[in-house]
C-alpha cells in the first residue's frame, strides 16, 4: 500500500492534468446512529474539503492519489480515515464514518478505509443505536446472499418467516398482524384475502434496504403487531452504476420436463399481462340481457360460441428459468463547489420468467369418523395431479432526486407487472362414506391466469430549516390491480357414462375476478432537535392521511347441457366444439349460463380513510438511559357498498349497504420505549405500545364469495348467526410489551435476547360454520381473547475466536419461540366436545390460528473481500402452525415445518472487479411443502402436499 | 333491523299484471302474479293465476301457504346462491294438494305451460333452470351438529341455500311433525347448484316429520337429485323421477320413512343413493324403499345411470320388491359384504339372463345374491301415474 502511495506521489506531476476523482461518503453519530449535519471533512494536509449535508453526506473532488480524510464535529472526537484511494474519473466511497463522543483518552481516532468499509453497515448501526427496536437487511447483504426478491431477503431478518413464498410474517404472527410499507408509505396489497403485500414482486435490485420495526412508535401507523416491514427503494447512488445482470435457474423436477402443462394464452403473456384474449365477451356481463335457452336458441349459440373453447390443459416441455436486469444511476453536482446542488437519478429494470411444475400435488379433505371410538380420519375428497405455472415478472423503477445542503426533493415511479399462467389436471375421488358426500370419481382440468400490477409514485421532500429543525413530507399514490381473467374448471364425473354432473364433480365453470385498489398516502413529519439534560433530544410530530378505495367483482358462468351427455374421450376441448354447441342438429347441446345477480352480490366497493396525528419525544433521562414517549391519534372510517344474495334479488331480509359506514373509530395509541446503555456495547431495551388490527374491506361486508375451485364460501363478518355471533365485527386491540438485552461487538457481531408479550382483545379468526355439512363456509368473527409470550435469541459471531484461521467465517442465527393461546368461542368448544374421541381431553383454549410456535433462521458464512469471494449456507424453518381451525367433524389443519436449506456463493472477477458470478442452490434437503389434518391419535392426513424440488441457479453481472 | 323491515313490508305480492289477451283454460283470464317476498301470512294461490317466484321465497313459521289444484308456479332463472326456491320453514305449512286430473305444476319461466295443461312444451330433459322446493321440518336428523340455540337435538343447513341464511335450518325432535300436504305435484326443470356438491333437489325434505302427507309426486329434469331426504320420518307414496342429473332417490342423515310405489327413469347418477345416519347415530335411520321399477338406461332418450343402488357402510335400509330394466354393463348394486352390511335387500329382479346376474352385483356375498334374481316384470303400479304426470301423459312410462 505504501508503495502505491509512493508511486502515485511520483506520478502526481503527470496526472496533474488528468481528470480528478471523487470521494463520496457519509458521517454518522455513533451515539444515535443518525447522520451528522454540517460535519467537516478535509483531505489531511490540504484545504480541500467539504461539509456534510442534512443527510450526513459529503463529496470532495481530488486528484488521483491516496489520502487521509479528517472528520470533525463539535463535541465529537476527530476521526481520520487513512488510505483512501482516489482514481481518475472514479468515485471512492467512504460510508458511515462514525464519530464517537470526545474522551480524554483519545485525541484522534484513526481507522483505515478498508476497516471502515468492513465495519457494520448503516442498518446495523441503526439497529444498535435507535431507541426503536429495529432489524433489517441492507442491499449489500442481499447481494452477498444472492437473494432475488424481497421475500428471499426478508427471511434473513430476525424473527421473519415466509408464507407461501410470497408473504412475510414477523415473529410467527399471522398475516393479519404484519404490515408492509414502501418507502414509509402504505400501499395496497394485491390479494383480496390478505392484509399484507406480496413481497415476491419486488426484485432486490430495486431495493436499498428492508427494515422491520418490531415495536410501535407514534410516528408509525398503529395497525401492526408482529412487525412493520418497510421496503426502501434505491434513490441516490453514491457512485455511478451501470450494471447488467443475467441469470438462469434449473430445477431438475421442473425444467426440461415434457409433462409441463399449459394452455394457449395471449401474445403478451411473456410481459406479464393478458392481451385481451381472456376478456369476458362484452355482451356477456349483464345477466338481464343474457340469452335464454329455448326462448332464444340463436342468441344462445352466438353467446356460447364467443367463449374461448379451450377447456383442457396440454403438455409441453418446460425450459429454464431466466432473468435479466439493468440498473443505472449516478449523481452529479450541478455546479462546482461545496454548496452546489446535486442531481441524482436511478433507473432499474428487471425481467424474470420462471416455470413451476409439481408432478404430484395433492389436495385432500378429511373428516373425523362418525364413530367416536374410531380415531383414524376418513377421507372425503382427494385431488391428485399435475400442476404447472409460468410466471412472468417485470419490475421497473425510475427516480430522480435534487439535493442541496439543506433540502432534498425526490420523485420515484415504480411499476411491477406480473402474470402467472397456471394449468392443472387432477384426478378426483370422493368417498361415498364421508358425511355429506355422495361419492364419485372424476377428472378436472383447471386453467387459470393471475395478473397483478402495482404502480406507485412517491414525491418526497426533506427540508432542514435550521440545523435543529427538519420537515419531511411525502405524497404517494398507488394503483394496484389484480385480475384473474377466465379461470376455467372442467370436471368430468366418471360413471357408466362420462358426463358433467352438478351433484358430483360439478358442471364446467369459468370466472372473471377483478380487484382494483387505489390509495394515496400523505404524510408530514417535523423533527426538532434540542438539548435536554445536556443530551441530544428530539421532538417529532406529524400528520398522516391515507385514503384507499377498492373495487372487487367476480362474474361466474357455467356450462350446462341439454340432452344426454357422454364424453367418451373425456377431452375437455371437445365440449365447446361448434358441433356440440346448443342448438346442435338435435336441438340439444352445450350452452352457457350467467350465474350472477344484477346488481352482483359477488361484488363490492369499499373505501377507508385513516387520518392520524402524533407527537413523540426522544430524550435522554440520564447519560445512558434514553427514551421515546409518544402518542398517536388515529381516526378511521370504512365505508362499504355491497349486498348479499337476498339483497341483490330485492327480497326483504336482504342486506344492502350503500356506501354505509361499517367501522368508525377514534383511538389513541400510546407508546413507550426505553434504552439503557451499559458501556458502549450493551443495551437493555423496554417497550410498551397499544396497537390495532382492523378488519379488512372484505371482512366488514355482507359478501358471500364462493370459490368454485375449492367449493369454500367466504361470508362477510356482518352476517348474524344467533346465538353464536351477533354480526358486530370490530377491530382487535393489542397490548405489546417487549424487553431486549443486546451486546454489540466489532464488525457487526452481536448477541441479543428478547422477551415479548402480547395480549389480543377480540382477535379476529376465520370460523367455520358447523351448521353446513356439505360445503366449507367461513366467516371472520371476533373470538375469545388471546395472548402470547415469546422469546427471541439472536447471535452473529465471527469464528475468529476459535482460530485466527477462521477470521473470514461467521455464524448468524436467530430463534423465536412463541407460546400462544386463545379462548375458544363457545360454539367451537361445544363442537369439539361433541366430536371428541373416546379418551380425548378437550380444553377450552388453543394455539392462535396462524401463529407459529417457533421460527429459526441460521446462516454460516464465509467472506473474503480482498479475494472477492463470499459463500453462505442458510437454513430457515417455521414450526407447525394452525392454519385452519377445525370444527365438528372437520379436524384442525396444520402447516408442517418446511426445512429450507440454501447455499449461495459469489466471486468477483476482473482487474476492475466488475464481473460477478454467483451460484445458488435452493432446498438442498429436498423437503416437501405439507399441510396436514391432525386429530387425536390419528395419522396425519394431507390437506396440501407438493414437492418444490431442488433448484440451482447461476448468475453473472457486469459493471460498466 | 331486519325483523322490523319484515313487519313493515309484510305483503306477499308486489306486482299483479293481468294479461287480458292470454285467455286459455276454458275462457277464464289467466293472470300473472310475481312473488318476490316471503310469505308472512296465510296465503292461497289459485289456478286462475300463474305465480312467478323470483328469489328465495320462504313460507315463514306459523304461516300456511295453500295452493289450489291446477295452479302453475314458475321459478325465475337465477343460478348459484341466487336461485329461486320455495322454502317451507320449520313450523310453516304447505298445503299443495292437486288432483288426479288437475296436478299442481312447479316449473321454470321458460316453460310456456298454461293452467289446465299437463305436458310442458319444453324439452323433458331441460335441467337446472330454477331451484326447487325445500320442505323443512322438526323431525329428528343425525347431522352431528347440535342446535346452537340449545334445543338438545341436531340441526343442519339445507343444501343449496347459503349458510348465511339461517332460515334454512332444519331438524328437531318431533318425528310426528306436520309440514302440510303435498299431493299430485309435478316439479320440472329445477336444480341449480350453489357449489359443487351443494345443490338444490327437485324436492328437498329436511327433517320432515311423518305428520306430513306426501303422495303422487313427479320430478322431471332436475339438475341434481330428484328427491332427497335429510333425516326426518315422512312417508312418500307414488313417486316418479324422470331425467334428472344426479341421483333419483337420495336418503341421508338417518331418514326413517317409507317410499312406496315408485318409478325411476334413467338418472345420470344413482337411481337410489342410500346413506346411513351421519354424525352421532340417534337410533333412527331405518328406512324402507319398496315396490319400484327402475329403467337404468334409455338409449337415445336419456343417460345411463351410474349404478343401480349405492349404499354406505352404515345404511340401514330395506329395499324390497324392486325391478331393474334396461341395465347396461357397469351398472351394479353395490352393497357391502355381509360382515359390515346393515342393509336388507329382498325380492330384487333384473331384466337379464339368470347367469348374468352376478355381473350386476358388486359383491359375491351369497346372502345378498340370493335375493337378486332374473325377471322381466315391473314392480311398480304404473297406473298410479298415468292421468296426472307428464311422464304418464306423454307415454314415457308405457309398458312398465
Amino acid at each position: 500500500m505504501k508503495k502505491l502511495a509512493l508511486l502515485s506521489l511520483l506520478l502526481l506531476p503527470f496526472l496533474a492534468f488528468a481528470q480528478n476523482g471523487i470521494i463520496r461518503g457519509s458521517v454518522i453519530d455513533s451515539q444515535t446512529g443518525e447522520p451528522l449535519f454540517m460535519a467537516n471533512v478535509i483531505i489531511k494536509g490540504t484545504t480541500t474539503g467539504a461539509s456534510t449535508d442534512f443527510d450526513g453526506k459529503f463529496e470532495i473532488s481530488a486528484a488521483p492519489g491516496t489520502y487521509t480524510l479528517q472528520f470533525n464535529f463539535i463535541g465529537l472526537t476527530p476521526t481520520e480515515v487513512t488510505e483512501v484511494i482516489v482514481k481518475a474519473n472514479e468515485v471512492t466511497v467512504v460510508n458511515s464514518v462514525k464519530l464517537v463522543p470526545k474522551s480524554e483518552l483519545l485525541e484522534t481516532f484513526t481507522v483505515t478505509a478498508q476497516v471502515n468499509r468492513e465495519s457494520e453497515s448503516a442498518v446495523m448501526m441503526m439497529k444498535q443505536k435507535s431507541v426503536k427496536m429495529l432489524d433489517g437487511i441492507s442491499s449489500k447483504k442481499m447481494e452477498l446472499a444472492g437473494d432475488g426478491t424481497a421475500v428471499e431477503a426478508a427471511k434473513r431478518v430476525t424473527g421473519v418467516s415466509v408464507e407461501g413464498g410470497k408473504y412475510i410474517y414477523v415473529r410467527g404472527l399471522g398475516d393479519r398482524y404484519t404490515k408492509v410499507t414502501l418507502n414509509d408509505v402504505r400501499i395496497p396489497g394485491l390479494d383480496p384475502d390478505r392484509n399484507s403485500l406480496q413481497m415476491d414482486l419486488f426484485p432486490t435490485n430495486l431495493i436499498s434496504n428492508i427494515v422491520v420495526a418490531k415495536n410501535f412508535t407514534a410516528d408509525l401507523p398503529a395497525d401492526f403487531t408482529g412487525g412493520l416491514v418497510n421496503i426502501e427503494t434505491k434513490a441516490f447512488p453514491d457512485e455511478k452504476i451501470m450494471e447488467v445482470s443475467l441469470g438462469v435457474s434449473y430445477n431438475p423436477s421442473m425444467h426440461f420436463n415434457s409433462d409441463f402443462l399449459t394452455y394457449d394464452g395471449g401474445d403478451l403473456d411473456f410481459l406479464g399481462f393478458d392481451d385481451g384474449t381472456r376478456e369476458l365477451p362484452s355482451n356477456a356481463k349483464n345477466p338481464d340481457n343474457f340469452p335464454r335457452i329455448i326462448i332464444d336458441p340463436e342468441g344462445m349459440k352466438d353467446m356460447t360460441s364467443q367463449f374461448d373453447p379451450q377447456l383442457g390443459a396440454e403438455s409441453t416441455t418446460s425450459l429454464l428459468d431466466y432473468n435479466f436486469g439493468f440498473t443505472a444511476g449516478n449523481q452529479k453536482k450541478l455546479k462546482e463547489g461545496n454548496d452546489s446542488p446535486t442531481l441524482g437519478y436511478v433507473f432499474s429494470l428487471n425481467y424474470k420468467q420462471s416455470q413451476v411444475h409439481y408432478d404430484d400435488i395433492t389436495y385432500g379433505e378429511y373428516q373425523r369418523s362418525q364413530d367416536n371410538t374410531e380415531n383414524e380420519l376418513v377421507y372425503a375428497d382427494l385431488q391428485k395431479g399435475i400442476q404447472s405455472a409460468q410466471n412472468n415478472l417485470i419490475g421497473a423503477l425510475g427516480g430522480i432526486a435534487y439535493k442541496t445542503k439543506k433540502d432534498q426533493l425526490k420523485f420515484t415511479l415504480m411499476h411491477i407487472q406480473n402474470g402467472v399462467k397456471r394449468a392443472a389436471i387432477f384426478a378426483l375421488d370422493q368417498n361415498t362414506n364421508a358425511v355429506g358426500k355422495s361419492g364419485y370419481i372424476g377428472e378436472s382440468d383447471n386453467l387459470e391466469y393471475e395478473q397483478r400490477s402495482i404502480t406507485n409514485a412517491l414525491i418526497n421532500g426533506t427540508h432542514t430549516l435550521s440545523p435543529d429543525l427538519e420537515i419531511d413530507w411525502r405524497v404517494s399514490p398507488t394503483l394496484s390491480i389484480a385480475n384473474d381473467p377466465d379461470i376455467r374448471k372442467t370436471a368430468f364425473t366418471f360413471a357408466v357414462d362420462t358426463s358433467f354432473q352438478a351433484g358430483n364433480a360439478g358442471v364446467p365453470i369459468r370466472l372473471w375476478r377483478e380487484l382494483d385498489e387505489f390509495s394515496i398516502d400523505n404524510q408530514v413529519d417535523v423533527t426538532k432537535k434540542f438539548k435536554f439534560n445536556e443530551q441530544d433530544a428530539k421532538l417529532q410530530t406529524g400528520i398522516a392521511f391515507l385514503y384507499k378505495r377498492r373495487d372487487y367483482e367476480i362474474n361466474q358462468y357455467s356450462l350446462r347441457f341439454l340432452g344426454t351427455q357422454n364424453w367418451e374421450n373425456n377431452d375437455p376441448n371437445e365440449v365447446l366444439l361448434p358441433e356440440n354447441i346448443y342448438p346442435d342438429v338435435n336441438g340439444e347441446g352445450t350452452y352457457m349460463t350467467n350465474d350472477n345477480n344484477n346488481p352482483n352480490s359477488n361484488a363490492y366497493e369499499a373505501n377507508a380513510i385513516n387520518a392520524a396525528g402524533y407527537i413523540s419525544g426522544e430524550i435522554a433521562l440520564t447519560k445512558s438511559l434514553r427514551s421515546i414517549l409518544g402518542v398517536r391519534a388515529e381516526y378511521f372510517n370504512q365505508k362499504h357498498t355491497g349486498r348479499d344474495i337476498a339483497g341483490a334479488s330485492g327480497n326483504i331480509g336482504g342486506n344492502v349497504l350503500d356506501n354505509e359506514t361499517v367501522l368508525e373509530t377514534f383511538d389513541l395509541f400510546p407508546s413507550v420505549n426505553f434504552i439503557q446503555g451499559f458501556k458502549n456495547d450493551l443495551n437493555l431495551r423496554f417497550a410498551y405500545a397499544r396497537t390495532v388490527a382492523r378488519p379488512s374491506f372484505k371482512e366488514l361486508s355482507f359478501a358471500q364469495i364462493v370459490d368454485p375451485l375449492t367449493g369454500r364460501t367466504f361470508n362477510g363478518g356482518l352476517f348474524e348467526y344467533p346465538p353464536d355471533w351477533d354480526g358486530d365485527l370490530t377491530s382487535t386491540y393489542i397490548h405489546n410489551v417487549d424487553l431486549r438485552f443486546e451486546k454489540f461487538m466489532e464488525r457487526g457481531q452481536l448477541y441479543s435476547i428478547s422477551v415479548f408479550y402480547k395480549k389480543f382483545i377480540d382477535p379476529i379468526e376465520l370460523v367455520r360454520n358447523p351448521l353446513i355439512n356439505t360445503s366449507f363456509d367461513y366467516q371472520p368473527r371476533n373470538v375469545g381473547d388471546g395472548q402470547l409470550i415469546g422469546v427471541e435469541l439472536e447471535i452473529r459471531k465471527n469464528l475468529e475466536f476459535i482460530s485466527p484461521m477462521l477470521m473470514n467465517y461467521s455464524f448468524s442465527g436467530n430463534v423465536t419461540f412463541v407460546e400462544s393461546s386463545i379462548e375458544m368461542a363457545s360454539n367451537e368448544y361445544n363442537a369439539r366436545l361433541n366430536n371428541a374421541r373416546v379418551g380425548e381431553d378437550i380444553e377450552d383454549t388453543r394455539q392462535m390460528a396462524g401463529q407459529a410456535p417457533y421460527v429459526i433462521n441460521a446462516g454460516f458464512e464465509y467472506g473474503n473481500i480482498e479475494r472477492g469471494f463470499n459463500a453462505g449456507l442458510f437454513y430457515n424453518v417455521k414450526g407447525p402452525t394452525l392454519l385452519i381451525v377445525g370444527t365438528g367433524f372437520v379436524p384442525d389443519i396444520y402447516q408442517e415445518p418446511f426445512h429450507s436449506l440454501n447455499f449461495g456463493c459469489s466471486k468477483i472477477f476482473g482487474e476492475e472487479r466488475n464481473i460477478k458470478v454467483d451460484f445458488q442452490a435452493g432446498n438442498i434437503l429436498g423437503d416437501l411443502r405439507q399441510e396436514f389434518f391432525k386429530s387425536y391419535e390419528a395419522d396425519d392426513q394431507i390437506f396440501t402436499e407438493f414437492d418444490p424440488g431442488r433448484s440451482f441457479s447461476l448468475g453473472v453481472s457486469y459493471k460498466f | 333491523m331486519t325483523a322490523m323491515a319484515a313487519i313493515a313490508l309484510s305483503f306477499t305480492m308486489t306486482s299483479c299484471d293481468d294479461d287480458d289477451d292470454d285467455e286459455e283454460g276454458g275462457g277464464t283470464t289467466i293472470g300473472t302474479v310475481t312473488v318476490n317476498q316471503d310469505i308472512t301470512e296465510d296465503t292461497r294461490w289459485t289456478a286462475n293465476n300463474i305465480y312467478v317466484l323470483d328469489g328465495r321465497i320462504k313460507v315463514r313459521p306459523n304461516v300456511t301457504l295453500t295452493i289450489d289444484p291446477g295452479t302453475v308456479i314458475k321459478g325465475e332463472d337465477g343460478q348459484a346462491a341466487d336461485a329461486t326456491v320455495l322454502m317451507v320453514m320449520r313450523n310453516a305449512k304447505l298445503m299443495a294438494v292437486g288432483t288426479a286430473d288437475r296436478p299442481i305444476i312447479f316449473t321454470s319461466v321458460l316453460d310456456n305451460i298454461q293452467p289446465g295443461q299437463i305436458e310442458s312444451p319444453t324439452p323433458n330433459n331441460l335441467q337446472g333452470q330454477w331451484g326447487g322446493l325445500a320442505i323443512l321440518g322438526n323431525a329428528k336428523i343425525s347431522s352431528g351438529t347440535l342446535d346452537p340455540n340449545g334445543g338438545g337435538f341436531d340441526v343442519d343447513q339445507i343444501e343449496g341455500v347459503p349458510s348465511t341464511d339461517t332460515d334454512g335450518l332444519y331438524g328437531g325432535n318431533n318425528d310426528d311433525d306436520n309440514s302440510g300436504e303435498l299431493a299430485y305435484i309435478s316439479v320440472r326443470h329445477g336444480g341449480t347448484v350453489l357449489s359443487s356438491g351443494d345443490e338444490l333437489n327437485g324436492i328437498s325434505f329436511g327433517g320432515v316429520g311423518r305428520g306430513t302427507k306426501v303422495h303422487h309426486i313427479e320430478i322431471v329434469a332436475n339438475a341434481d337429485d330428484g328427491v332427497e331426504f335429510y333425516g326426518g320420518s315422512v312417508d312418500v307414496d307414488n313417486l316418479l323421477v324422470w331425467n334428472n342429473g344426479d341421483d333419483a332417490i337420495d336418503t341421508d342423515q338417518g331418514f326413517s320413512g317409507t317410499i312406496d310405489n315408485f318409478i325411476v327413469l334413467g338418472p345420470e347418477g344413482s337411481p337410489m343413493e342410500l346413506d346411513g345416519p351421519e354424525g352421532d347415530d340417534l337410533g333412527n335411520g331405518d328406512h324402507t324403499i319398496t315396490n319400484g321399477t327402475v329403467v337404468a338406461s334409455r338409449g337415445a332418450n336419456g343417460p345411463n345411470a351410474g349404478d343401480l343402488i349405492n349404499f354406505d357402510d352404515n345404511t340401514n335400509v330395506t329395499v324390497n320388491n324392486v325391478h331393474f330394466t334396461s341395465v347396461v354393463d357397469g351398472q351394479v348394486i353395490n352393497p357391502n359384504d355381509e360382515a359390515t352390511n346393515v342393509a336388507t335387500i329382498t325380492n330384487i329382479t333384473i331384466d337379464v339372463p339368470a347367469a348374468d346376474i352376478p355381473n350386476y352385483i358388486s359383491t359375491a356375498d351369497p346372502s345378498i345374491n340370493a335375493n337378486v334374481s332374473a325377471g322381466t316384470e315391473g314392480k311398480a303400479d304404473a297406473s298410479m301415474f298415468t292421468s296426472w304426470s307428464w311422464a304418464g301423459v306423454s307415454g314415457a312410462i308405457d309398458g312398465l
